[in-house]
């Protein structure tokens, strides 16, 4: 599970308990200027992942850590495909973030707040 | 990052802005137009960056494809237009979106301009609104005219009584 919220000009993603160790990394911190947005969907757990850089991935059960798939970068944290946000950054080092965080909607609706003004 | 996109974005949005006219912003998942509109997940948000900005990319090019280009045929004919996206979405996102309530407002404000009076804009709104219910019905029919209709069963029982 992680914790997605928004302190001055920033994005923090911060991994909550175990999820720390599985994805080998515990916060994340991402200037709102580089969020392109965030969206629920739970069918992108469906997606081939591609090339496990580090992490845990126990296919059903876990994805975390950082991924490669076609040129692109991609950070997962996520147990539970039905609570599964994705967050889309532009000049980072990740082309975009897929974690698990404990009320979808409410995150989605954080993000559009903080980057449409 | 330097990937090529692989597909035509306006025919991409076009197709999203169907669904979305049809289904609503929440009935229509990432899935689903992925699905529909035969895109790449990763592409879909690689251009878009999100389903919000899917939304939006599609909204204003229904407003541009299907609405400006009709304003000032609406305010001399009788005939209501197809403006399904635009209309759901005032009903559907603009309360909770502030760039879909902006969007709305300015087509109902160029509306109002070549209408020249707000009440024929509200009367064309209230129109589309009226007609709602015939839409269901009229895809029936048409979906129907296979089949014996209730009157021409009805019809051929005298014939067998004889």
């Amino acid at each position: 599970m992680a914790v997605i919220s928004v302190q001055g000009r920033d994005l923090i993603v911060e991994m909550e308990g175990m999820d720390k160790l599985w994805a080998l990394k515990s916060k994340l911190t991402i200037p709102l200027a580089h969020v392109r947005g965030a969206t629920v969907d739970p069918g992108i757990l469906g997606e081939p992942k591609g090339i496990r850089a580090s992490g845990t991935h126990v296919p059903g059960v876990i994805t975390a850590g950082t991924f490669h798939r076609d040129g692109e970068k991609v950070f997962w944290a996520v147990h539970d495909a039905l609570k599964a946000v994705v967050v889309e950054l532009t000049d980072e080092r990740y082309t975009r973030l897929v974690v698990e965080v404990d009320d979808p909607r409410a995150a989605v609706a954080l993000v559009e707040q903080a980057t449409s003004r | 990052m330097g990937r090529r996109r692989s597909f035509d974005v306006d025919e991409a949005v076009g197709a999203a802005a169907d669904l979305f006219a049809r289904r609503a912003y929440d009935g229509v998942s990432i899935d689903d137009l992925v699905t529909r509109l035969g895109v790449h997940r990763n592409s879909l948000y690689g251009v878009f960056g999100s389903k919000r900005g899917l939304y939006l990319a599609a909204l204003r090019h229904h407003i541009d494809r299907d609405v400006r280009p009709q304003l000032a045929h609406v305010a001399q004919s009788e005939h209501v237009p197809v403006w399904d996206l635009l209309l759901v979405a005032a009903v559907d996102r603009a309360p909770d979106d502030l760039e879909v309530a902006d969007l709305v407002s300015s087509v109902f404000a160029e509306l109002d301009e070549a209408t020249g009076d707000p009440r024929a804009t509200a009367a064309l709104l209230g129109q589309w609104l009226r007609r709602r219910p015939d839409v269901a019905r009229h895809l029936e029919t048409a979906s129907d005219r296979d089949v014996p209709r209730a009157n021409d069963v009805q019809e051929t029982l005298p014939s067998k009584e004889i």
